[in-house]
């Protein structure tokens, strides 16, 4: 028995759990390769087209698993946090998956919904288990290893030591920026062009969600508020030089909350921020200008309101302002 | 203080109907144009879908007649539209516009949450408790029968004897039952309409087309948006059927007693393809799409605004309802770039292929001639033989 995962999406978040699952009941999980360029060109032709590029990858990596695989995992992750939902792609990515292809192997949607009693959507775990051919006693373990692996993931991480003077908030989808070949190497050119990436996942959860609840109408989606809450933790207490948001084309919430942050960062006088907007079309060459241009503003900023202001605090004094999409 | 909601469908008749019942100053918004789009257009985020981008370039407007207050719908996710008024609000704001934003919460996130948004808008010194739910349970009634009637004219304009007539009958019923205020009356006005209805002269045996519309509720019930598919179809022969309008949204419980089919029964028939809630009408979409191809309609229009995200898997899913129910569904998205000549262009196929369907050519050549490529019909039927009439 071999049961397929697409490294794609929400793999970067749960995958460890995942593969945990599957290896507990001896299955021997198939993990596609990492993105590359046919991925994205086959993810785009095949699915639909009006679908966000983290979708269309997602699509890509399902495709590869076609002929190799005796099942696929798509969990339907419905919710990432107590009272928050998750996108509407993640609610019905098993039945989109399954509309893709007709000869897909059979994909296997047991729901995960972290704002739920873990009792209710456990049992379909464990119903997958026994349907992959587990004993009941090894489905049961199966299901608590799971469990058990995801509660680290809502602990805090540890800080880690700065290395630069430049340090750049990458504010994006995991799934995005982790993604070498869909961010076209973001964090790695950051750090060749002498600064630090920071992601999302090195703030603790708690700062995210106090900053959040500090807008005026609460974000419903999950991980969007917790980007919202860090974007706002970074520009408050100045912890990065300046903001990099990094969006997909046609993301829904993305185009909602860049446009809220954009606004709330500037009515408080924030770091600098700049939106990235990736799709299967995206350009080396024009991201590494961009990024050359925004290491080089910090690094002139910091050096000038070092010099004008010292001792004060220098983010008061905020003017520049890249904002938009410019 | 000068209320403005936003126009969709029947909203601005209900709206007015509201303003009656609590002696609101209301101020009617101005019918969508090219100017409120382009307005809307540039002030919007760029990807934010075409809605919001509509509502905002009507609010401008609106403030510009005088409006001091805009009322908008909420939500708790996962759509979009739960957000649209907290984005409205700041873009507004940043603009230096002088109003207040009031969000209406849907009763399902919070009863108590949503009669504070209503007692924002009517003041408890004014009315009291009692006479706010008698009046909005009578308005409910009232806008029941608004879409009724409209259902009433999508059912019939197409087997209408003469042209006009349909059209003629939804004012003469509009105009019966605007002064209906409570209960009583618009059940009086109801039955006035349906003999109103029943004096058009319809063929019933001419040969017709069936034609079910799906799809996100602002872009189905907003003329200027959809380039009025429905009279459109109406008028080339089609029987048409929409799955959502404004009172079976807001009617509580799901009972949907407009479109006759409960939310739970829409979920069981989208069940096989779509198997759990995605947020806006996604899941109506599938539902409805396959309840109509159960009762042997012969085709399906889908209406999206462009990256709606709960229709857009609709969409995907809809490609495999489609080719499995052995039905044609067209998939129209919709900016503010879209054409008339192109959606009527795409509709037309789509016709002549449901028509060539339901003539059972199994020629191969001829159904191959009529299959339109994909990129254009989410998925075509090929020359299968469809029974009746």
């Amino acid at each position: 028995m071999r049961v397929g995962i697409p490294r794609a999406l929400l793999f970067h978040h749960y995958g460890e759990c995942w593969l945990e699952f599957l290896e507990t009941l001896g299955i021997e999980p198939v993990i596609t390769e990492d993105t590359s360029g046919e991925t994205i060109t086959v993810g785009a032709t095949r699915a639909d087209n009006e679908t966000c590029l983290p979708v269309k990858v997602f699509s890509g990596h399902l495709l590869q698993l076609k002929d190799r695989v005796d099942a696929v995992l798509v969990p339907r992750v419905v919710r990432q946090e107590p009272g928050k939902c998750a996108c509407p792609k993640f609610m019905g990515l098993p039945d989109l998956a399954r509309s893709l292809d007709p000869e897909l192997p059979p994909i296997l949607s047991p729901r995960m919904d972290l704002g739920d009693r873990r009792s209710l959507w456990a049992r379909e775990w464990y119903g997958v288990a026994r349907a992959l051919g587990g004993r009941r006693t090894s489905s049961a373990v199966a299901v608590a290893r799971l469990l058990r692996a995801l509660s680290p993931l809502e602990e805090p991480p540890p800080a880690r030591p700065r290395h630069s003077d430049v340090v750049i908030g990458v504010a994006g989808h995991l799934y995005n920026v982790f993604d070498g070949r869909v961010s076209l190497d973001m964090l790695e050119r950051i750090r060749r062009l002498g600064a630090e990436p920071v992601t999302l996942d090195q703030v603790p959860l708690e700062h995210a969600r106090r900053h959040a609840d500090t807008l005026s109408r609460k974000i419903f989606w999950g991980f969007e508020s917790r980007l919202a809450g860090t974007v706002l933790h970074w520009s408050r207490t100045a912890s990065v030089s300046g903001i990099l948001f990094v969006t997909s084309f046609a993301c829904g919430p993305g185009s909602i909350v860049g446009a809220l942050l954009e606004d709330q960062l500037e009515r408080e006088g924030s770091v600098p921020l700049m939106t990235v907007t990736l799709d299967e079309h995206s350009a080396e060459a024009g991201l590494v200008t961009r990024l050359e241009a925004f290491t080089d503003m910090l690094r002139h900023r910091s050096r000038t309101t070092a010099d004008v202001t010292k001792g004060s605090d220098p983010f008061v004094t905020s003017a520049v302002h890249p904002g938009g999409s410019g | 203080m000068r209320i403005a909601v936003p126009r969709m469908g029947n909203l601005p008749l209900i709206v007015e109907d509201l303003a009656r019942r609590f002696d609101l100053d209301y101020i009617e918004t101005p019918p969508f144009n090219l100017q409120t789009v382009e307005l809307g257009a540039a002030l919007a985020p760029e990807f934010a879908c075409l809605p919001l981008k509509a509502v905002l370039g009507s609010f401008v407007q609106v403030l510009d007649l005088g409006a001091d207050t805009l009322v908008m719908g909420g939500g708790h996710g996962p759509c979009r539209f739960g957000f649209y008024g907290e984005v409205q609000k700041r873009i507004l704001d940043r603009m230096g516009r002088e109003f207040r934003m009031i969000i209406l919460d849907p009763p399902s996130a919070s009863l108590s949450v949503f009669f504070h948004g209503i007692r924002e808008v009517i003041p408890r010194q004014r009315v009291g408790g009692a006479a706010v739910l008698r009046e909005l349970s009578a308005a409910m009634a009232k806008a029941i029968v608004f879409d009724e009637m409209e259902k009433w004219a999508l059912a019939c304009r197409g087997l209408a004897r003469e042209a006009g007539s349909v059209d003629a009958a939804l004012d003469e019923s509009r105009r019966l039952l605007a002064p209906a205020m409570s209960r009583r009356e618009v059940r009086k006005a109801r039955r006035e309409i349906l003999e109103v209805f029943d004096a058009v002269a319809v063929e019933r045996e001419r040969p017709h087309l069936s034609v079910g519309l799906v799809g996100e509720i602002f872009v189905v019930l907003e003329p200027y948006f959809n380039f009025e598919v429905d009279t459109w179809l109406g008028r080339r022969g089609a029987v048409v059927e929409r799955s959502c309008c404004i009172s079976d949204t807001i009617y509580p419980g799901g009972r949907n007693p407009v479109f006759g089919h409960s939310d739970r029964r829409v979920a069981r028939a989208a069940a096989p393809f779509l198997t759990h809630e995605v947020g806006g009408d996604g899941l109506l979409t599938v539902g409805a799409a396959v309840l109509f191809a159960r009762r042997g309609f012969d085709a399906v229009v889908h209406l999206l605004p462009f990256t709606c995200m709960p229709e857009v898997i609709a969409k995907g899913v809809l490609s495999r309802v489609s080719s499995e129910m052995d039905m044609p569904v067209l998939s129209l998205s919709i900016d503010e770039q879209t054409g008339r000549a192109g959606v009527q262009t795409r509709l037309e196929a789509l016709l002549d292929l449901a028509w060539s369907n339901r003539a059972g050519t199994q020629s191969e050549s001829f159904s191959e001639d009529f299959t339109p490529r994909p990129s254009i019909l989410t998925r075509g039927s090929g020359g299968v033989t469809r029974e009746g009439l």
